[in-house]
């Protein structure tokens, strides 16, 4: 049966063609237009012209290079921009591996290059009218001149262009190439391109123009990228103390805590103390679900709270309140279902991660625009929300380690979230079920993708 | 030239509810959570758009609310004053009623103020738009208007009011700005613009269905209304970045939004969004139960049974029939592609759309409309839950609406997680079919007909009717249409 979180349209093959001078955060908002998309289940890629041109041989280029009156330096870039869109083709004609995607949302290719000129948009636009894609120019307007140095710095320091460049001389270059670019660039305009369908944010979101929006996924997009803060922004997360049922080995259920969960509840008070300070620490609020061990875990906290069902845990149904070894013994074919597909697997009157996910939507909605959260939620939980910050994809996320009686830190930054862990030190069992096997411990693989701790810092 | 509020009527056809005479509020001296025991349902009540009704400042949250402040404002907004601008024929009053609605529902303390319901509170008959009276007389509707909301902002505390005037001169939005920023009050314009001839058109036709112009000729309607139109577009100034206002411009129903001065944040955003999907549509959406399974247990997924199989069908027959019959189609020219039907995931729900499916209409299950989750009171009778769990039971008395017994949802929980669809039932211009539990329909229903949190518990849909709304720009009308029983 066709089975949908967020869409009527089937099928569609959405291009987004980013537009804009560079440095005005072209990049930082497809990572976070990816990110959203993927985290729920639709599939997305982006294509950087920036990258093809480095494959036809121009590595790292000057300013220069980016000479509008040179006719044979733009065919050169012309040549890039078809490189992409071949790749961007067979991308959309690679089969659907239905089981991970939802068949009925279509796929998002985003286009990341300046498009800085009208000609070079109805050229984008006439290669993707021929394969019957849709497309939706998202520009970045921004005059704010804070925010395009602090967007140079981050270029000059991780643009391959520039590997191994002294940053002054970099940033002279970089400087001088968006000269280039500014000579001949042309904004979206409101009369000469009335009949495109785009975004335009002007210094962020300080002004908005959205034009012929055509389908559900475009219109949930366009909310998402108005709601985006360009400034860093720290949250923590934490999954509750050690539980009745966690020393039990028993999984879901309403317990208390432990002993020791109770010791590191205390002693959460003084880590957020040292850990967060100056604003955050004022305006601070925490969020936690609606079971009883996450609210225990908050009890000390002496901050405003508030209780999310969004933020329980995965519900399993049947085997809820059962250990693995039960769920093995009882349940066999399941046990194996879940171990086999474990984002898809939902238990008998349960959940699956992809419910969780979908529950979970509005609160990555409101994490995007508040600041100054700590989220104390459970094991299921912060695998989504943090496959959601550290884009990682569906097979794992499900099998990541996230250890009890530790905070976790995330710092929101254009290229890439940076993870801090503060543990401690309070001993607590260990929750992590290996596939394949119905015993609980640590996991013995340090350079095992799904031991987050080694993840860290993620840079995009 | 003197600015002129011409007569500007966009309110459907006389068919509505009788929203102006429930002016009282209705639980005067009963708690709000204890307002009315289940089993006295008032039909009337349920049956019609609360959209219109007072807010009632001892409701501390409202369907969708995620959450209250001491001051009862949200979203760190404040107040703000959402002035629609536009000439008459531009769905002024549909927008403002439909925010009123969506906001009401988020929680937000949101009033309509409508200067032609002044109007016609105050006196009938006064043809406003040529003699010096008529000005005169303007004039007044718009200061009680204006009054009233300050009262809303001050005695009531309101946090949006969205005032349905046309605002269409520059020194009437100034003046605007003025009076409310000595109140504490931001304003946030939003200007309609249409520019395509259809959609005018369509409101034009409105305009000409309503009260003013019963038993008018014709011809002579047209050219009253028409000179109206073309009076005011003489006077009529275009928002500019110049004026240094917050404004948002609404171009031909959503097809080009423009945000000038986005300063107010989430909510604005939230606001934008809702636009986004909005539309003004003819379509309607029908409400049904699932059909029966066997024993009826919720831990069990079950199949239909044969009764249930049966009432599928019957479900069918009856809401195709009537959608066939509104269009005046007849047998062969059901078009299955204006239709869709969204069912709830569990087995039984998702085949009650069976028929639907064999009559080619597109059929597909959300999974946010699953049933309301009944944690440890999962197929228990009302009896059992008194007797094991008397404290929660009690509790749960009190607040039916955002209380959780052990492990379950509470309705609000299912408010929030379906909010992405109730955006899709704004955009869609399809008839919708909706097959889900309960609970479900009970919120759905709770949205479109602007419920208060009180009242959504004891919403009551039976396998014996169907439930029909139908979308007004003033405000949602419903129709029970009965499923005929077997008698066995």
């Amino acid at each position: 049966m066709p089975f949908t979180a967020i869409s009527n349209e089937n099928d569609l093959k959405i291009v987004i063609v980013m537009v804009g001078l560079p440095a005005r955060g072209k990049s930082y908002v497809s990572q976070k237009i990816m990110r959203y998309l993927k985290w729920m289940s639709v599939r997305c890629e982006i294509f950087n012209v920036g990258h093809y041109r480095r494959k036809l041989g121009f590595e790292k280029p000057d300013h220069e290079f980016f000479d509008f009156e040179n006719d044979e330096l733009f065919k050169i870039r012309e040549e890039a921009l078809k490189l992409a869109f071949n790749s961007m083709v067979e991308w959309f004609d690679q089969p659907v591996d239905d089981s991970n995607w939802e068949r009925d949302l279509g796929r998002v290719a985003i286009l990341d290059a300046t498009n800085s000129t009208r000609e070079r948009r109805s050229t984008v636009l006439e290669l993707c009218r021929e394969k019957g894609f849709v497309t939706m120019f998202v520009e970045n307007w921004c005059d704010i001149s804070d925010v395009i140095e602090k967007n140079i710095e981050d270029t000059v320091k991780s643009s391959p262009d520039y590997t191994g460049m002294e940053v002054a001389r970099a940033t002279e270059d970089f400087k001088n190439r968006i000269d280039n670019y500014e000579r001949v660039y042309e904004t979206l305009d409101q009369n000469n391109d009335a009949d495109l369908t785009f975004v335009k944010l002007i210094n962020i979101s300080e002004a908005v123009v959205i034009n012929k929006i055509r389908t559900y996924l475009q219109r949930r997009i366009v909310f998402y990228v108005i709601n985006l803060q360009a400034k860093p922004k720290y949250i923590w997360l934490s999954r509750h103390g050690e539980s009745l049922y966690n020393v039990e080995k028993k999984i879901g259920g309403d317990s208390s805590l432990s002993e020791r969960g109770l010791q590191y509840a205390r002693k959460l008070k003084s880590i957020v103390a040292d850990t967060i300070s100056g604003e955050s620490k004022e305006h601070l609020t925490v969020w936690t679900s609606t079971l009883i061990r996450t609210q225990e875990t908050a009890q000390f906290l002496p901050y405003p709270k508030k209780k999310w069902k969004a933020l329980d845990e995965l519900d399993a149904g049947l085997c809820d309140g059962m250990t693995y070894e039960e769920i093995e013994e009882q349940y066999p074919e399941d046990f194996k279902a879940r171990d086999d597909d474990k984002y898809e697997y939902r238990y008998r009157g349960g959940e699956s991660y992809r419910d969780v996910v979908i529950r979970l939507e509005p609160i990555i909605m409101e994490m995007e625009r508040q600041e100054h959260v700590l989220i104390i939620t459970h094991q299921a939980v912060l695998r989504c929300i943090y496959a959601y910050f550290m884009n990682v994809p569906q097979e794992e996320s499900p099998w990541m380690s996230i250890p009890l009686h530790t905070l976790i830190q995330l710092e929101t930054r254009p290229y890439g979230t940076i993870v801090t862990r503060i543990k401690a030190n309070i001993p607590a069992v260990s929750t992590y079920k290996k596939k394949g096997t119905s015993s609980i411990g640590e996991i013995a693989d340090p350079n095992s993708s799904s031991n987050i701790i080694f993840k860290t810092p993620e840079r995009a | 030239m003197e600015s002129e509020l011409s007569d500007e009527v966009s309110r459907a056809s006389s068919s509505q509810g009788n929203h102006m005479a429930r002016t009282q509020k209705r639980w005067d001296d009963i708690p709000s959570e204890l307002a009315t025991p289940a089993d006295e349902r008032d039909v009337e009540r349920f049956g019609t758009d609360s959209v219109h009704q007072p807010v009632d400042p001892r409701y501390y949250m409202s369907p969708g609310q995620l959450y209250s402040t001491d001051s009862g404002s949200l979203f760190h907004a404040g107040k703000i004053l959402i002035a629609l601008v536009g000439l008459p024929a531009t769905s002024k009053t549909l927008l403002a009623v439909a925010i009123t609605r969506y906001t009401r529902w988020l929680g937000v303390r949101t009033k309509s103020f409508h200067v032609s319901e002044y109007r016609n509170k105050t006196e009938d008959g006064v043809d406003s738009s040529c003699s010096s009276t008529g000005l005169e007389f303007e004039r007044k509707c718009v200061h009680l208007a204006v009054d009233d909301m300050k009262k809303f902002f001050q005695e009531s505390r309101g946090q949006i009011a969205t005032y349905d005037a046309l605002n269409i001169q520059k020194k009437d939005r100034q003046e605007l700005v003025r009076i409310f920023r000595d109140q504490d009050v931001k304003v946030l314009f939003i200007e309609s613009i249409m520019t395509d001839q259809g959609l005018i058109d369509d409101n034009i036709q409105v305009a000409l269905n309503s009260k003013k112009y019963i038993n008018w000729d014709k011809q002579r309607a047209i050219d009253d209304y028409t000179t109206k139109l073309s009076v005011n577009e003489s006077v009529y100034e275009q928002m500019t970045p110049e004026e240094n206002l917050v404004y948002l411009k609404f171009v031909n129903f959503g097809e080009k939004i423009v945000i000038n001065d986005n300063q107010y944040g989430y909510l604005v955003n939230k606001i934008v969004f809702f636009l986004m999907n909005l539309k003004s549509k003819k379509s309607r959406v029908y409400l049904a139960r699932c059909g029966t399974s066997n024993s009826d247990k919720y831990i069990d997924d079950e199949l239909l049974n044969e009764e249930g199989i049966a009432y599928s069908k019957k479900i069918t027959d009856i809401i195709i029939n009537r959608i066939r019959d509104r269009r005046g189609c007849t047998e062969g020219e059901f078009d299955p592609k204006k239709v869709m039907v969204w069912a709830g995931p569990r087995k039984r729900t998702y085949d009650t759309g069976m028929f639907f499916q064999q009559r080619g209409v597109f059929v597909v299950g959300r999974s946010q409309l699953k049933q309301l989750h009944p944690g440890a009171i999962a197929d228990l009778t009302e009896e059992q839950v008194k007797k094991r769990y008397p404290k929660e039971y009690h509790d749960s008395l009190k607040d039916l609406y955002h209380f959780r017994f052990p492990r379950a949802e509470s309705y609000h929980d299912l408010a929030v997680r379906m909010e992405s669809l109730l955006m899709e039932l704004e955009h869609t211009d399809k008839d919708v079919v909706i097959i889900a539990h309960e609970s479900v329909l009970r919120v759905l229903y709770g949205y479109l007909l602007a419920c208060t949190v009180p009242d959504v518990p004891k919403l009551e849909f039976t396998r014996g009717e169907i439930t029909e709304v139908t979308f007004g720009p003033f405000c949602n009308t419903v129709e029970r249409i009965p499923v005929p029983l077997d008698h066995k």
